[in-house]
């Protein structure tokens, strides 16, 4: 799971030998399948674009206006409280010559590289252990859930006491282990990698649940007749388990890349990008732009920049992926 | 440690005892490995929890105690007479299922249309999707307020939009745009790819239409993710501040968070009412999730079909 | 700009010309109709406060402080917008952007030259508020917190105060009587009253400087170095003075020469001030320091002594909440009469004793509320000496780089000297815009 393979599947049983006859019969008799006449395609359309067109409306209408918007002032020089001027690219020059908007870059990139892949392996892992029959099992679930459900702000909060120097958790086990105390959040060199801990520590309990979804469209019949060939149940893991998880571990992979990319409260409540800019990120600079400095255009220009990044990010994984399904 | 997916099955065994006590031992290992992962997400929570019936004058101890000296549960009491929490309450519940039902059903739809059916331009809606999730919520905030602003012929506009509030302080605007996620649509597509093509053959076989396979074939196919779906759009919408704080002016609109920050004052922090709200705002999702997990057991989607 | 986003909808035009001029069709619009020449007031009124939060606050304002005001003006209603400090920018930039400017905005010291530079504010002075009659009622300084030009813009409700404070036991202890009295004695006191165990950790700070915004933090000694943060006609930085750069190079010598605080012993985020637990012997603080006090510790109460930070002058740091009315506003008059209600002595006393701060007004130093809190007592006996934040309209585009400066100072990634140089470069370069 360190090199996550997205891949998408094509709308059929991912291709599984024919050892094992499909097991999931349609409610009309099994027998009739390949003889089906094939709907007109253009009643598929049709129906396709029915069930998209509210959807995408909607999101035509409440996203991509406003990304639009944000495209456009992203070449003023919109303050919200003046008119906004066009300025051309003056914007992307000074992003492009700002050391702590590249500063924010890196760390983005560092912060995602760390969480995403470990947050994503353990998870996988854990909604595995915890699909089988097993003691206080909602619990464990739960428990591993529960760091998503709480508000960021709150749990952040938390977790500045845990980091703290003096008395927080973390030291009195370092101490325990007789190992030299740190300041955490205040030490420029740790503060980053402090905010990956947390940021890895939350990210686990939606990977998992929707691991654990994922899990239980898996085809039971494939490990039945995988067990009799005799194998072991980390082969079954990696042959069987996680080529069928393809499809969300794709899923997994781009939206937890897309939410490392935008992480922001933690931030926000843990460090405020300190000590000295040591784990300031894109998003939060985005903010700082448009709400605290009211510079909603060179705000607009930085968010198009983060944008692009991951609009290539996406891509790239898309393209790497398709080919081996189409 | 291993995985284990299926059901118990018979290994290649030398003896019936070794088996057995093998088992055992993988069994408690497991049980070990899992309590300290559970214990490790559970201690800031318990923290929390055991801040919220400190009083403040415990709170100020050096070192800090970790069990209370004396459980002040008052400040239960107290922390819900901070704000109209009732009010804010349940906002936030209609809210949080008026935000859900909608989600479910269009991106369902949506994500089963991306995924199934063959749409032209199918991979560019899908692209299109996944890309209006990257730009952060800051950036989108002011175009969407001023969207809910110039809502035509509503809160007194005209037809341009002009003239009055529009959609600000209704619930048509704490509840539509926050009602889809790019998100869902992308999960639920997944989700639907996953399922074998030979249930649509035989349904259409069987005179179905494409709209009733959607709804009535595939979709119960796979309550494991609506369930997801389910759970996290509920809880975004619990958990969600800003939007709700920016769109109404009205104390009667807002919702549970805002009442939380009441307690997080620019100078002066009250830690113990803040983890006492916490505590009682995280609970009702605590709930839901064991509501909702249920819904992921083996076997479940299978015996469905069957 | 109003609205790309709505244009979108409604059809095509070049970008900002539309803009402009949709923002001046909007502007003309008002957010109502009805209008009134003075005298009797009738109609709504809307108020964007971050303060009065929560029931208390609630409590306060509409079941105290506006029936008062009702009773004037009967045929008024004043509907309220509650938010709080940390989301304030996030409605007041939806405000503006949209044209729905509430009639009246609370907002901090700092941000009202922006919002008046750029005509978002009524001018309080052409509806007759002189600097003159406000400087009857409040301290000079404090009233030109809401002056830009010459002309009123806000009126101040509450101050926020940061000063020195010492626990005087622990200072007696150690045989010193009195706090210091200049910057010398500040930082032998502060040595002195450090306390390291064996292994060198750090149990008790002699004076503590982190658990408070390193920005104010700074600008207490700024001020009380006689530096300040621009030049006389705010046309230029000037925190990197001599002044300056020897301000934040004492606090950068109490920290690695004479170690009185390790970086990380405190933070803003510090649930207790170290003052009130014994982990610090004196610091800087802000007035509602005695409100955490009250609650958790009042049997200090005769143990925390304010004091003023004085190097060549004594320096005391104010910031603060003001009222303003609305440029767009349609019944600015209205707007005004509620203003000067909410900054008058009742009810501004109310506000303050609610949230434990300074009250703006003179003539409230005998109050029984301030002569029960020492330290809003102390503060407002010495507001000659409080200086404020802010100046040029870019302020709020300059302040959010304070911060991250001084702490590269104080972390030693750069010299004084060079981080101040650095933040005055990004100021001049706003200041420029």
């Amino acid at each position: 799971m360190t090199t996550p393979t997205p891949a998408v599947a094509v709308p059929a049983e991912p291709a599984t030998g024919d050892a094992v006859p499909p097991r999931r019969g349609a409610p009309a008799p099994a027998t009739r399948r390949r003889s089906a006449r094939r709907s007109p395609l253009r009643a598929q359309r049709r129906a396709g674009w029915l069930l998209l067109a509210p959807a995408l409306a909607h999101v035509a209408f409440w996203i991509a206006i406003p990304v639009v918007a944000a495209l456009a002032l992203s070449f003023t020089d919109y303050t919200v409280l003046r008119p906004p001027r066009w300025i051309g690219l003056d914007n992307y020059v000074e992003i492009l010559g700002d050391e702590v908007f590249r500063q924010a870059t890196w760390h983005t990139v560092v912060y995602t590289f760390f969480t995403v892949p470990v947050a994503m392996a353990v998870a996988v892992v854990f909604a595995v252990l915890l699909n089988q029959r097993l003691l206080g099992r909602a619990f464990y679930r739960a428990a591993m859930f529960l760091p998503h459900v709480t508000a960021t702000v709150a749990i952040s909060m938390v977790w500045l006491w845990m980091f703290n120097p003096q008395y927080g958790v973390l030291n009195a086990a370092l101490s325990f282990l007789g190992l030299p105390t740190q300041v955490w959040l205040s030490d420029p060199d740790l503060a980053l990698w402090s905010v990956i801990l947390v940021g890895i520590w939350q990210g686990i309990g939606i990977k998992m649940l929707i691991y654990l979804a994922a899990l239980q469209n898996l085809d039971q019949s494939l490990y039945e007749a995988a067990s009799i060939d005799g194998a072991s149940k980390v082969q079954q893991f990696f042959r069987i388990t996680l080529p069928l998880l393809k499809p969300a571990t794709f899923f997994v992979f781009v939206v937890s890349i897309i939410g490392a990319f935008q992480v922001f409260e933690l931030i926000y409540v843990l460090t405020d990008g300190g000590p000295a800019n040591a784990t300031t990120m894109m998003t939060y600079e985005v903010y700082r732009s448009a709400f605290e400095d009211f510079r909603m255009g060179l705000a607009s220009a930085q968010s198009v920049v983060l944008f692009a990044c991951l609009l290539i990010l996406t891509l790239l994984s898309r393209r790497l992926t398709r080919s081996h399904d189409e | 440690m291993t995985a284990a997916t299926a059901p118990a099955n018979a290994a290649p065994a030398p003896s019936r005892e070794s088996l057995v006590v093998r088992r055992i031992l993988t069994k408690l290992g497991l049980h070990i490995v899992l309590l300290f992962s559970a214990l490790t997400m559970l201690v800031p929570f318990l923290w929390m929890v055991l801040t919220s019936v400190k009083s403040p004058t415990e709170l100020l101890q050096f070192p800090p105690t970790f069990w209370p000296e004396e459980w002040v549960w008052d400040n239960y009491a107290k922390a819900l007479d901070a704000a109209p929490f009732v009010t804010y309450f349940r906002n936030s519940l209609f809210i949080s299922i008026g935000h859900t039902a909608m989600n479910v059903v269009l991106a369902s739809m949506a994500g089963y249309a991306l995924a199934r059916l063959p749409i032209r331009g199918r991979e560019v809606a899908f692209i299109f999707i996944i890309a209006m999730m990257m730009i952060p919520t800051y950036t989108k905030i002011v175009p969407q307020f001023l969207i809910v602003k110039f809502m035509p012929l509503f809160g007194g506009n005209d037809i341009f939009g002009q003239g009055g509030s529009g959609w600000l302080n209704t619930w048509w605007a704490l509840i539509i745009p926050g009602g889809l996620t790019p998100f869902a649509i992308f999960l639920f597509r997944q989700f639907y790819l996953t399922l074998p093509s030979e249930l649509e053959e035989a349904a259409r076989i069987d005179g179905l239409g494409e709209v009733r396979i959607y709804a009535q074939v595939y979709t119960p196919l796979i309550k494991p993710a609506i369930a997801t779906v389910a759970l996290l759009t509920f809880q975004d919408s619990w958990n969600n501040f800003l939007w709700p704080l920016i769109v109404t002016t009205r104390d009667d609109l807002r919702v549970i968070q805002v009442g939380l920050a009441v307690f997080q004052q620019q100078e002066n922090t009250q830690w113990h009412y803040l983890m006492a709200g916490t505590t009682l705002a995280t609970v009702p999702m605590v709930l839901l999730f064991l509501v909702a997990q249920r819904y992921f057991i083996q076997g479940f989607t299978n015996t469905g079909i069957k | 700009m109003r609205n790309r986003s709505h244009r979108g909808r409604v059809g095509p035009g070049p970008l900002a010309a539309t803009a402009a001029a949709l923002a001046l069709v909007l502007a003309g619009c008002g957010s109502g109709d009805g209008g009134d020449d003075g005298g009797e007031f009738s109609g709504e009124l809307t108020l964007l406060t971050p303060i009065y939060e929560g029931s208390d606050g609630q409590r306060l304002l509409e079941e105290e402080i506006l029936p008062a005001f009702y009773e004037q003006y009967p045929d008024l209603k004043v509907s309220v917008d509650y938010t709080t400090y940390g989301n304030l920018n996030e409605k007041l930039t939806t405000a503006v952007a949209s044209g729905l400017v509430p009639d009246l905005m609370m907002m901090g010291v700092g941000w009202v030259e922006a919002f008046a530079a750029n005509g978002v504010l009524a001018n309080l002075t052409e509806l007759g508020v002189t600097t003159e009659s406000l400087n009857e009622v409040y301290n000079p300084a404090i009233v030109q917190g809401g002056v830009v030009d010459g002309s009123v813009y806000a009126l101040p409700v509450m101050l926020d105060t940061r000063f020195g404070c010492v626990r005087s036991d622990i200072l007696a202890d150690a045989g010193y009587d009195e706090p210091p009295s200049n910057l010398e004695e500040l930082r032998e006191y502060a040595r002195e009253l450090t306390v390291r165990n064996d292994d060198g950790t750090l149990e008790r700070a002699g004076f503590d400087m982190l658990s408070m915004d390193l920005r104010q933090m700074y600008e207490v000694f700024l001020f009380a170095n006689g530096g300040s943060l621009f030049t006389e006609d705010l046309s230029a930085p000037a925190f990197n003075s001599p002044e300056g750069v020897e301000a934040l190079q004492f606090l950068v010598d109490l920290i690695h020469t004479d170690r009185v605080e390790d970086i990380g012993f405190s933070s803003t985020d510090a649930e207790v001030h170290p003052l009130l637990n014994g982990r610090a012997a004196m610091g800087v603080c802000h007035n509602n320091l005695w409100v955490s006090l009250q609650e958790a510790a009042p049997e200090l109460a005769d143990q925390i002594q304010p004091f003023l930070i004085t190097g060549t002058q004594p320096g005391m740091f104010f910031g603060g909440t003001l009222v303003t009315v609305s440029a767009n506003s349609d019944k600015q008059e209205a707007a005004l009469a509620l203003a000067q209600h909410l900054t008058s002595a009742e009810a501004s006393l109310l506000a303050n004793e609610q949230r434990g701060n300074v009250p703006a007004r003179t003539d409230l130093l005998d109050s029984d509320y301030v002569q029960s809190n020492p330290l809003v007592q102390f503060a407002m006996e010495n507001l000659q000496y409080a200086q404020r934040e802010g100046g040029p309209p870019q302020w709020l585009e300059i302040r959010g780089d304070f911060a991250p400066a001084v702490e590269a100072a104080l972390l030693g990634e750069k010299s004084a000297q060079q981080a101040l140089d650095d933040l005055a470069a990004a100021a001049t370069e706003a200041m420029s815009r």
